[in-house]
């Protein structure tokens, strides 16, 4: 399948994405990833997966409106693109698989 | 601690992070990082929220981020290869021809003003070039120097570009800093005899055997290293060669003269045109006695030395200075028995400088000088003129461009529109005055070749259409070229550039004529520099006709001189007297010295027959017969002229009245002074002063008159007459036929006296015509750019003055509503110019010690004169604006 690599850091970026639903731009993912992951979250390499993830075709942009806040400086939303969904629909289908197949253990 | 809200990040954390960034990513990653900040302000407090942005500003610093920014750069440049693409330039040029072709009358105005400039500057260049290339084709000339003297005694100051006949000699023996030293001095003229007939060689020079090792000559014949050895060698010229031989292979001929048979041992090519002196003929220095003797008081020979590449000049002046001083104090010892501690004392002074060979021509101007050197200010007038005059030029090229910005703002909107960027709009404008200036480049060199004899004959100077060639002024013509294009093309490049489309389009920007204050300053300036040229053109003409007309002391009108009376050796009083004879000539006066050439002689005179320098004068001596004082017009103030009756007149002297005032006043008519007959006997020599003349001026206007006196004798050097014929050829050839009967082997040489004193100010009035050809060139470029403005302001105001007229206005008021903008301009260019104008000619003046001063009525010619020139380039466009048909103007659109 020649489907580009995901790394672990972007699907979860892209999990974010497609989970804000046309809100997500940097601030917001990482405040949501922050929030769920405990992990230290930088602005800088949430955009970098963004790009990246554009990049993939996993994403796409466009930049909103210009507001009051933030110095009216805009902010790029993006969304889930089709092949970044089936990707992400994959991927859960391989893991679940992968999840059935464990032999049942049981820890008693 | 309370922050006034809303927080804001640390300002250099955000330039930081600006600077991370790719200029596409900025914005949106900017916003992000704020909007985090203010987040973490609320909830964490401001500084913890500051040092969280600091840190994250931090972590930007990845090589993703960077790479794309490096990327982009890259790719913003590519747009610059856009804009010099071979279609994109083909492209430029095409529509910057069909712009030209298109504004005709302001093409032509600009490419006139661009031609006159880059001429001038060109000609300006070959000037300053030649000027400033003396002396530099020696193979040593970086370490070739000129020892100069300098001496102070009794009030009396003498900057001397000549030593003492042995300085040379004994600094070389004595500094092994110095490699090899040579002296020359101006020998009399030799006489060339050969087949009965008889030639003057006027350049002849004593001069070292080293002449040749020192300074480089081409030799054409014969060995240079011997040529000067034996003490009847004789070296030559090509030229003198040619003339005498006709030809240059002629080492080892007799070469006969008055004096003595000299034997041809070598012949160089002419001296370069570019040294500081200019010979015919070298003889050896043994010819001449004077140059054996050791006395270390009498200055005659230019010295110079070669010094060691290695050698230190500041410890090399300063060794020289104290041995100087040495060798002076013996002398002032054995001749005088003053010490030199007395003479320093008394305010004596005896300094040595080294003077570069190659600063010679220009820097220096010093007594006994070997030629007439040229004037520094010459070179700096002429180069801040030069560029003066094409910055006028591109001026009026940055000027008229902006003004007809106006018509092709539409163009420019349109281009934009069409997505054409900023860089290539002015690349267009760029590319425009480039094709124009190339074009008055071509059209200058033509021009050049073509005004070169003039100008040769203008400056003195010998430039050659080869050198319009050579590689270095077509490089630099170019350079100039391109610079001037940038300089005339930059301003209406961005001022065009940036017109905004929206606006253009709509028509708007067509009003920028009135918010026009650069192109107004440009055209103060223009006029100012104008203005400040015309004075000093004035103020120059006045000083020399103020110098023409000058009461010297002396009559100059209408005496004839007859030169190189040498030969007449015991004739000359019976020639006198048959001179005297013939009607019309009222009176004669046999002297070598008159107030118009340089045969010049300073001796010290003292008081007490006990040489105390204390109160003695250093004076010229001139030897001069009892008909010279009538003769030339001098007035006699007090006393008498000498006499055949006094049979003491032999030991009589005649003061000028500045001499008489330093021995004392008129006090000192009837007293003896005293002189030194020679240095090593101190034998003296008493003379009666017996009158005393009012001061005339023997040497230029420049200097001040100084103590000069006359002794009784026979100086054979020249003849003048007072005449009052009018039919001057006859009364020559009657002269003529008495001379052919004395001396049947020489023509006579004659020149009139007026003559000779204008031609001591022949490099003034020179100046003075290349000032006027300047302010004239000036004023016509300014005039043309003054031009183009108002014929750009009419075009603009058709319709205005239409309406104006229908609307009852006058042609009178119309006019005066054209033409009172400029005239402002012009006013206010009279304001800064004047100030100016005084100051710089004031300078120029200060080196005349007689003078004219800065009259008002010149500034008010001057003033005057620009107006009306301005007045009247603008008053024929405003006239015709003026009574033009306003149906007609009205009707088109």
């Amino acid at each position: 399948m020649g489907r580009p690599y995901l790394g672990e850091f972007e699907e979860l970026v892209l999990l974010a994405v497609a989970m804000l639903d046309g809100t997500a731009y940097g601030v917001t993912i990482a405040t949501e990833l922050k929030k769920r992951t405990d992990r230290i979250i930088s602005l800088s390499g949430v955009h970098i997966a963004l790009y990246r993830l554009e990049e993939k075709g996993f994403v796409k942009s466009e930049l909103g409106g210009a507001t009051n806040e933030r110095g009216g400086r805009r902010k790029r939303f993006f969304s889930i693109t089709g092949l970044g969904k089936r990707t992400l629909d994959e991927m859960r289908e391989v893991r679940n698989e992968l999840w059935s197949a464990i032999p049942k253990l049981s820890f008693s | 601690m309370k922050k006034p809200t809303p927080p804001i990040p640390p300002r250099w954390a955000d330039k930081l992070l600006r600077f991370f960034l790719p200029d596409e990513l900025a914005e949106e990653l900017q916003g992000d990082m704020h909007e985090q900040f203010e987040h973490q302000a609320e909830q964490l407090g401001f500084t913890k929220a500051r040092w969280l942005y600091v840190w994250e500003v931090l972590r930007f610093c990845r090589p993703y981020f960077l790479k794309r920014r490096f990327l982009a750069k890259l790719n913003s440049l590519n747009d610059y290869y856009f804009l010099i693409n071979p279609d994109m330039i083909r492209n430029y040029l095409k529509i910057a021809w069909r712009n030209l072709l298109k504004n005709r009358t302001f093409g032509a105005i600009n490419l006139f003003g661009l031609v006159m400039g880059l001429t001038t500057c060109l000609l300006i260049f070959l000037y300053v070039n030649d000027e400033l290339s003396f002396d530099r084709f020696h193979s040593k000339a970086d370490r070739i120097y000129r020892i100069d003297n300098e001496l102070k005694f009794n009030g009396n100051h003498h900057d001397l570009a000549v030593c003492p006949p042995q300085m040379g000699a004994v600094f070389k023996a004595s500094f092994p800093e110095i490699e090899n030293y040579t002296r020359l001095r101006w020998s009399p003229n030799i006489l060339f005899k050969k087949d009965g007939q008889e030639q003057w060689v006027e350049r002849a020079a004593y001069a070292d055997s080293t002449l040749f090792s020192v300074f480089d000559f081409k030799p054409l014949a014969g060995d240079l290293s011997t040529a000067l050895n034996e003490p009847n060698a004789i070296v030559l010229t090509r030229t003198q060669a040619l003339k005498f031989y006709n030809s240059t292979n002629i080492v080892g001929q007799s070469f006969v003269t008055d004096r003595t048979t000299y034997k041809v041992t070598a012949v160089i090519d002419d001296i370069p045109k570019q040294s500081h002196f200019n010979f015919d003929v070298f003889i050896p220095m043994s010819g001449d006695n004077e140059s054996k003797t050791t006395t270390w008081l009498s200055e005659n020979y230019n010295t110079y030395i070669v010094v060691r590449k290695d050698a230190n000049l500041a410890a090399l002046q300063a060794k020289m200075y104290k041995l100087n001083h040495e060798r002076i104090g013996l002398e002032l010892k054995a001749v005088i028995n003053q010490s030199l501690e007395d003479f320093l004392k008394s305010g004596g002074l005896a300094n040595i400088s080294l003077m570069p060979l190659v600063d010679i021509h220009l820097k220096s101007n010093k007594v006994a000088e070997l030629d007439g050197n040229g004037n520094p200010d010459n070179v700096y007038i002429f180069s801040v003129i030069g560029l003066l005059i094409l910055l006028l030029a591109s001026f009026n090229y940055t000027n008229l461009s902006t003004a007809v910005a106006a018509n092709r703002a539409k163009e420019v909107g349109m281009r934009k529109v069409m997505g054409s960027s900023k860089g290539s709009i002015i690349a267009q404008f760029l590319a425009e005055s480039l094709v124009l200036s190339l074009v008055a480049l071509f059209i200058s060199y033509a021009l050049l070749s073509v005004l070169l004899p003039s100008f040769n004959h203008l400056a003195n100077k010998n430039l050659s259409l080869q050198e319009i060639l050579k590689p270095q002024l077509v490089l630099s013509s170019l350079v100039l070229m391109l610079v001037l294009s940038l300089l005339s093309g930059a301003y209406p490049a961005f001022f065009i550039s940036s017109f905004v489309p929206s606006q253009v389009l709509k028509g708007k920007i067509s009003k920028g004529f009135k918010s026009g204050w650069f192109r107004n300053s440009l055209v103060v300036f223009q006029f100012s520099i104008t203005i400040i040229l015309l004075i000093g053109t004035i103020i120059i003409y006045r000083q020399l006709d103020f110098i023409k007309h000058k009461d010297v002391g002396y009559n100059r009108e209408h005496i004839l001189i007859l030169q190189n009376m040498g030969p007449l050796g015991e004739h000359a009083n019976s020639f006198k007297k048959e001179l005297a004879g013939i009607s019309g000539v009222d009176a004669v006066s046999v002297s070598g010295f008159l107030p118009v050439n340089y045969n010049r002689n300073n001796n010290t005179y003292f008081k007490t027959p006990t040489a105390d320098f204390d109160g003695s004068v250093s004076m010229q001596r001139w030897t001069v017969d009892d008909d010279y004082i009538p003769t030339l017009g001098i007035k006699l103030l007090k006393g008498r002229n000498f006499s055949k009756e006094f049979a003491t007149d032999s030991t009589a002297v005649i003061l000028n009245d500045v001499a008489a005032r330093k021995f004392g006043g008129d006090a000192i008519l009837g007293q003896k002074i005293y002189t030194l007959q020679d240095i090593s006997t101190k034998v003296m020599y008493a003379y009666t002063v017996v009158g005393i003349i009012k001061s005339f001026n023997f040497s230029s206007l420049r200097q001040e008159i100084t103590p000069l006196a006359l002794f009784y004798g026979q100086d054979t050097g020249n003849i003048s007459l007072k005449i009052s014929s009018q039919n001057i050829p006859a009364l020559i050839s009657q002269i003529e036929t008495k001379w052919k009967a004395l001396v049947p082997e020489q023509a006579l040489k004659y020149s009139f006296m007026d003559e000779d004193f204008n031609r001591q100010y022949e490099a003034d009035q020179r100046t003075g015509k290349i000032a006027t050809s300047f302010a004239l060139l000036a004023i016509l470029i300014a005039s043309l750019g003054l031009l183009g403005l108002v014929l750009y302001a009419v075009e603009l105001r058709t319709k205005e003055i239409g309406i104006r007229k229908v609307l009852g206005a006058s042609i009178r008021s119309v006019y005066s509503l054209l033409t009172r903008e400029f005239m402002v301009l012009v006013a206010i260019a009279m304001l800064v110019a004047f100030p100016l104008a005084y100051f710089l000619m004031d300078r120029w003046l200060q080196d005349f010690v007689y003078r004219v001063s800065i009259e008002w009525w010149v500034f008010v010619i001057a003033g005057l004169f620009t107006i009306s020139v301005a007045l009247l380039t603008v008053s024929y466009q405003a006239i015709k604006a003026a009574t033009m048909n306003p149906v007609k103007s009205l009707k088109s659109e």
